[in-house]
């Protein structure tokens, strides 16, 4: 069990703003932290890692206190042993991806436990070379594994998979969400990206300008509103032609342009570059299975 | 897009979907949702909705006798026919409310439909979807 | 022609220990001046970075001043220590270090500065003490800098000459480096001598800074 309540003076694009969160987090749950840039997700996880300094409020992770701000403990990050996942991998450049792990190693730990990373991440392999000659996707393996040498009683992910094309992406959320499990191990993942957040987290907290606004199962969360349709996209209008009696709009969503149809006087209300929504009911996509 | 006004009077759901009855002028409306009380707050009997359904959705029928799976038959007179090469779009009074489908022109001329005529429009209750209030756009 | 190679000797003995204790003291500062936010970081820098501009008969004059028995530095230093700074080879020692500390600072602070900060987060949160973190993280990912820096330090010792003149003057053994050596000798109209001691430092100059640049090449490849 893990609770939290830190509230500390943010400095952000639009100003100042304070970050004031408190929440409560069971063992072996996988938590998304989700919001734009900038209002506090990455602050929160460094304050969990010690960082960053939360000016005031408390950390007790497991019956152990991290931090008491009246009682003026501050554990310092060597001693909380979090498992620190950073957006540019971090990985130290003077050694291979074995003496990463083993540099990871707490004192006395069994050597062992590198080797079984090594299998378990599929990196055996690339054992012998420096990080500057890996790809980004084995980068964040290797991360990975680092983080998971050291034994962590909390795993912190700060956006590790957006810089990495949505192929590798998927690969690795499968992999992450194998090793949460294998070592049942509490984890936090920061993150922008809806599908990510549905894909692995079993709760997800909203976060806007330093608070949590909203949390709940992300389903859930990022479903809630008001048509009945339950298939929706927002997207910008590239093009809107007439075709026969009716209109057709293109729509670009996503990456994807997709063309709609609608009628003369709905396609007269709607301008270029405007932003919609395109609702369908549940009922009407038909799903076909991508790669046999 | 068409759009109705109307007022939930009966709700049926299993754990994930919900048939809800909605009543406008005299008739009763019926949509298929994958939505039930508990996921969706506006879901009560006596709230107000708007139906939505597309144009496309929306198939006509003159003197259908027989028995259908259909749930939602109201009864509409033509006010015009815009016909194109392959679609036509027939603008239909309903109780003072204006409608509109879309057909194949191609049955148009096999209906012989033209201004004035009494028919039945037919849409699928899974075509319907509903939005929390009255809404005009 | 009979050669004293003394002066040479001398030239690279104190270039070597210069830049030993350049290492030792250097280093560390430009790690502290690389992560510090203290108020005062500009005048520090201004500090260090002065021998690169001044000319070295300011500095010289000012050390001379200081390194004189007759003065408060000088005169305690002698008292307490028995120690004199003035014309002597531990004189030019210090004098060297002051001198050449831009030349190891400059690109070692760059190179801190130019690391990720998350490689010293990266440790701290695997649990490494400061320490560790320095010479198992920070140190090996700067050896080209650490590389040029010493290199640099080490060849502008061999090459000062005003402020060895002013503090050292020319006593053989003591403080007749190679670049008095070779004004001397021309004053002297003893080309030959001359010639020699300027050949070999030219040479060897050379030779130091193009290991320097092939190291570098072969390091951003």
């Amino acid at each position: 069990m893990i609770q939290v309540n830190v509230s500390k003076q943010l400095h952000g694009v639009n100003g100042e703003f304070q970050l004031d969160v408190s929440l409560e987090i069971a063992q072996g749950e996988f938590i998304a932290l989700f919001g734009s840039s900038g209002v506090g997700k990455t602050t929160l996880l460094r304050c969990l890692a010690g960082l960053e300094q939360a000016e005031q409020g408390n950390i007790v992770v497991n019956g152990e206190v991290w931090l008491d701000s009246d009682a003026r403990i501050n554990l310092p990050p060597q001693q909380r042993h979090t498992g620190y996942m950073f957006q540019d991998y971090a990985l130290f450049p003077n050694m291979t991806v074995r003496g990463n792990l083993e540099f990871a190693l707490r004192k006395g730990a069994d050597k062992k436990r590198v080797n079984e990373l090594l299998e378990l991440m599929d990196i055996g392999a690339l054992q012998h070379r420096k990080p500057d000659t890996l790809s980004g996707g084995q980068k964040q393996r290797v991360a990975l594994a680092r983080a998971l040498a050291s034994e962590p009683s909390l795993l912190l992910l700060d956006e590790p998979f957006s810089a990495l094309d949505a192929e590798i992406r998927a690969r690795l959320h499968d992999e992450v969400l194998r090793l949460q499990r294998h070592f049942s191990i509490t984890t936090i993942l920061v993150s922008h990206d809806v599908s990510e957040v549905c894909k692995l987290a079993n709760r997800v907290m909203v976060m806007e300008a330093g608070r949590i606004v909203q949390q709940g199962n992300p389903i859930d969360v990022f479903s809630a509103g008001q048509t009945s349709g339950k298939f929706r996209f927002t997207g910008e209008i590239l093009a809107i032609e007439p075709m026969d009696i009716m209109f057709s709009l293109t729509v670009l969503v996503g990456n994807q342009i997709v063309r709609v149809v609608t009628m003369p006087d709905e396609a007269a209300r709607l301008r270029l570059g405007e932003r919609v929504m395109l609702v369908s009911k549940a009922f009407n996509p038909m799903v076909l299975k991508l790669g046999g | 897009m068409n759009r109705l006004k109307g007022q939930i009077v009966a709700i049926d759901h299993s754990s994930h979907m919900s048939l809800v009855d909605v009543a406008v002028g005299g008739d009763i409306f019926t949509a298929t949702l994958l939505e039930t009380p508990e996921s969706a707050d506006y879901l009560r009997v006596g709230s107000s909705v708007t139906l939505l359904f597309k144009e496309t959705e929306v198939s006509l029928a003159k003197s259908l006798s027989g028995l259908i799976s259909l749930r939602n038959r109201i009864a509409v007179a033509i006010r015009s026919i815009e016909r194109g090469d392959i679609l036509s779009a027939v603008e239909l009074d309903y109780r003072g409310n204006t409608l509109k489908s879309v057909i194949t022109t191609r049955a148009v001329e096999r209906l012989q439909l033209t201004a004035g005529d009494q028919v039945e429009a037919l849409i699928k209750a899974n075509e319907i979807a509903l939005m929390a209030g009255h809404h005009d756009h | 022609m009979i050669i004293d190679w003394q002066p040479l000797i001398l030239t690279f003995k104190l270039a070597a220990v210069t830049t030993a204790i350049l290492l030792c003291i250097g280093v560390p500062f430009a790690w502290w001046l690389a992560n510090t936010r203290i108020r005062l970081k500009p005048a520090v820098e201004a500090l260090v970075s002065m021998p690169l501009v001044l000319p070295p008969s300011v500095l010289g004059f000012y050390l001379l001043l200081a390194f004189s028995p007759e003065y408060w530095f000088g005169a305690w230093l002698d008292r307490e220590a028995g120690i004199r700074l003035a014309f002597s080879f531990e004189g030019l020692v210090v004098a060297s270090v002051i001198f050449s500390f831009p030349f190891l600072v400059h690109p070692v602070q760059a190179a801190f500065q130019n690391l990720p900060r998350s490689l010293t987060d990266a440790a701290r949160v695997l649990g490494k003490s400061s320490l560790q973190t320095f010479m198992h993280v920070l140190l090996p990912n700067i050896k080209p800098a650490l590389m040029s820096g010493t290199v640099l330090g080490f060849a502008h010792t061999v090459g000062e000459f005003g402020v060895v003149l002013m503090i050292g003057g020319n006593l053989p053994n003591e403080t007749r480096v190679a670049s008095i050596a070779i004004y001397d000798e021309a004053e002297a109209l003893n080309y030959a001598a001359a010639n020699f001691y300027a050949g070999v430092l030219f040479f060897l100059s050379f030779i130091i800074l193009l290991a320097v640049y092939m190291i570098n090449r072969r390091a951003q490849k």
